[in-house]
């Protein structure tokens, strides 16, 4: 039911966002992108993708849910208003959401937010399997594919901010 | 031989464990025993407030009891367990063997002991036969008058719910502010003010003395500064008690609540429990507490139900954590918030509406508190890292320092100190979780269809 976002989409292992952080030249594109797809609006503030801009340390790179396989935000739902899709992504019902908060108090990514207008929750779906961030992106700083473990690419980005920040702070 | 399961309860611990169970075992006998029918309580504002039925509160019906091939005695109560004879008694004589048993009872609202708190229209606000019992005594009132006894966190869930009904409001609180055991005084000041500014008549450091009844029914609460209120209903809301009574004779260990290990498992090793009812291991801590609050019930429900089901996970303990929105303002605290080490940052902007408070132990946080406006994307989206940051105890490091000048920066910090990636191994049960599999309507998880989707992504890849 429903399963009607653009296009067909192939078969096959679930994808992932997976972020290339040295090739993201902060440009918000993504933002923008996903702002239109998610509410109709151009307004990066009700994206659920977020760029980080860290100047200082040459760095920037856009954050958004990991579609954990065990994830806190669809257990800790205490009327099960969060699902999942054939990609794996964990979906928010609106029509079940009672806008409690529990799930942005539970994901300890900080990525699943309250609309302030309607009151439920907003996260990353995926865009039914063909994210608009991905599409938008200039330089494939993100792209959706079949991937090593979701996340890989925080470890080295986590050393790098920190490195570069050490670096320009003595 | 089928291993048989009996499970004490209907709320989300219950629940959670008899889901994991059968997702594990599909030969396994389940019976679960629940007074009420299963439910989560943590929707019952909402019904109050009118926003869904009281259906969508439920979490499992008669057929969906039937998908899962459980046994539900739904209105039954268990009156005694007898664990040498490995069975329960029911309230109708009933005795069921068990070869494990899960206890998830919950707990109760405690009463007010003072003259008057026996009359109708004197009532707890806990359950779904309370939040009908409201709904009932105020549905001909146009604006009924409501007073609150005691301040604290799902007190005002309710409140913040009967503030939407536009109903008129008062609070009476023992402690010199509102949520003592939730906010420090600072933030509660702050909460304290907006209350106020929102038309909710506050009366904080007085307690209640005695309740008498007009001739027109309204209810005269005294308190022992000698002020009287003239109100409807009155609300007791001044803490809540573990539900055990019934293990007396048991041998099963309690303190504050049942003592269990990291499986969840008390003294007697084919017995468990879990969920507000369980005194538990806490992350980042060798005590054990009574977190009262879904998550945790949650986590416990599913490591109790592993481990019933014969595989072992151990739980690394729970986190207190709570959101709340009073009328606007929006308050979260987590861990060991209330912690008086003076390890601390603190900023606070009371007309800004900004408090945030980090309590370090050496390089690791232990405690947060939030509070600022509903809503507010930058406060929910720190509040998330936050939260990861004490789930995986990380060592911040030079970081710490960095934070404390630059507390709106958390963001910087979480990532530069690993902690995304820290997380992306930690598990509660090492294996993907299912979505629950009940839902009110039978609703189905699905992206709708979206024509700026269309629009836009047609266009870029044309
Ligand atoms: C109004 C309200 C709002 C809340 N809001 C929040 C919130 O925003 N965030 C949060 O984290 N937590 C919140 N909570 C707390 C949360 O609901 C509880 O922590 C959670 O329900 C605990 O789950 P449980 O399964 O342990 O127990 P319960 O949900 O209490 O379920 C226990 C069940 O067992 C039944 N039972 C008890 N004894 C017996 C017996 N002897 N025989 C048979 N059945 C028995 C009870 O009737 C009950 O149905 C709220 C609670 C209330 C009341
Ligand atoms: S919102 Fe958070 S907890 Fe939920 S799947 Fe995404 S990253 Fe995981
Ligand atoms: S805000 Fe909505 S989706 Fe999130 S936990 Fe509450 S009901 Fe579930």
């Amino acid at each position: 039911m429903g399963q009607t976002v653009s296009k067909q989409r192939k078969i096959g292992m679930p994808k992932s966002l997976k972020i290339v952080p040295d090739k993201c030249t902060g440009c918000m594109q993504c933002e923008l992108a996903c702002s239109w797809v998610q509410t109709g609006t151009f307004a990066p503030s009700k994206s659920v993708i977020r760029v980080n801009v860290f100047d200082e340390e040459a760095s920037y790179a856009p954050y958004t849910c990991l579609q954990c396989d065990e994830a806190w935000c669809m257990t800790a739902c205490p009327v099960n208003a969060i699902g999942t899709d054939q990609n794996g992504a964990k979906l928010v019902s609106e029509e079940l959401c009672i806008g409690c908060h529990l799930c942005t108090l539970a994901c300890p990514f900080g990525t699943v937010f309250t609309l302030p207008k309607t009151d439920k929750a907003s996260k990353c779906n995926l865009c039914g399997g063909d994210p608009a961030c991905a599409v938008a992106c200039p330089t494939s700083a993100i792209v959706y594919e079949e991937s090593t473990p979701a996340g890989d690419w925080f470890g080295p980005w986590s050393e790098k901010v920190n490195k570069n920040y050490v670096a320009a702070n003595s | 031989m089928a291993t048989q399961h009996v499970i004490i309860g209907g709320g989300p611990a219950a629940t959670n464990a008899m889901e994991t169970i059968r997702e594990l075992d599909q030969q396994a006998t389940i019976t679960l025993i629940s007074d009420e029918p299963a439910h989560s309580r943590m929707a019952l504002p909402y019904w109050l407030s009118s926003q869904i039925p009281a259906a969508h509160t439920h979490t499992a019906d008669a057929a969906f009891f039937q998908q899962l091939n459980v046994d539900a005695r739904i209105g039954q109560r268990v009156t005694a367990v007898d664990p040498n004879g490995q069975t329960v008694t029911l309230t109708d004589g009933d005795k069921l063997a068990f070869d494990k048993l899960l206890i998830a009872t919950g707990s109760s609202p405690l009463d007010l002991p003072v003259p008057g708190n026996e009359l109708a229209g004197v009532q707890n606000l806990w359950s779904l036969g309370h939040t009908q019992q409201l709904l009932d005594a105020t549905k001909d009132a146009e604006q009924p008058r409501v007073l609150m006894i005691g301040a604290g966190f799902i007190g005002f869930i309710m409140l913040n719910a009967m503030h939407k009904r536009g109903w008129n409001l008062s609070v009476v609180e023992r402690e010199s502010h509102v949520l003592p055991r939730m906010l420090n005084a600072d933030a509660a000041g702050m909460v304290n003010s907006w209350l106020t500014s929102r038309g909710i008549d506050l009366h904080c450091g007085a307690a209640v003395e005695s309740i008498a009844e007009e001739s027109d029914g309204s209810k005269v609460v005294t308190l022992d500064n000698g002020t009287t209120l003239s109100v409807d209903v009155v609300i007791v809301a001044i803490g809540i008690k573990t539900n055990l009574d019934f293990l007396d004779e048991s041998g099963i260990e309690t303190n504050q609540g049942i003592l269990v290990n990291e499986q969840m498992q008390t003294n007697l090793p084919n017995i468990f429990a879990a969920g507000d009812v369980a005194e538990g291991p806490v992350l980042g801590s060798d005590k054990k507490e009574v977190h009262p609050i879904q998550p945790t019930a949650v986590d416990h429900g599913r490591i109790a139900g592993t481990n019933m089901a014969g595989e072992t996970v151990a739980y690394r303990g729970s986190l207190s954590m709570n959101i709340l929105d009073c009328c606007g303002l929006q308050t979260a605290s987590f861990g060991r918030w209330d912690d008086t080490s003076d390890d601390v940052l603190t900023i606070s902007n009371p007309t800004g509406l900004v408090y945030r408070k980090l309590i370090w132990q050496e390089d690791q946080v232990v405690g947060a508190l939030f509070a600022g406006r509903a809503n507010d994307m930058g406060m929910l989206n720190d509040l998330g890292m936050v939260k990861g940051m004490l789930q995986t105890q990380a060592r911040m490091g030079a970081w710490k320092e960095f934070l404390q000048e630059n507390p709106f920066d958390i963001r910087r910090a979480y990532i530069a100190a690993g902690v995304p990636q820290q997380l992306v191994s930690s598990t509660l049960l090492g294996r993907p979780s299912q979505p629950r599999k009940y839902r009110f309507g039978g609703k189905v998880s699905a992206v709708q269809a979206n024509q700026s989707h269309t629009v836009f992504v047609d266009a870029k890849s044309s």
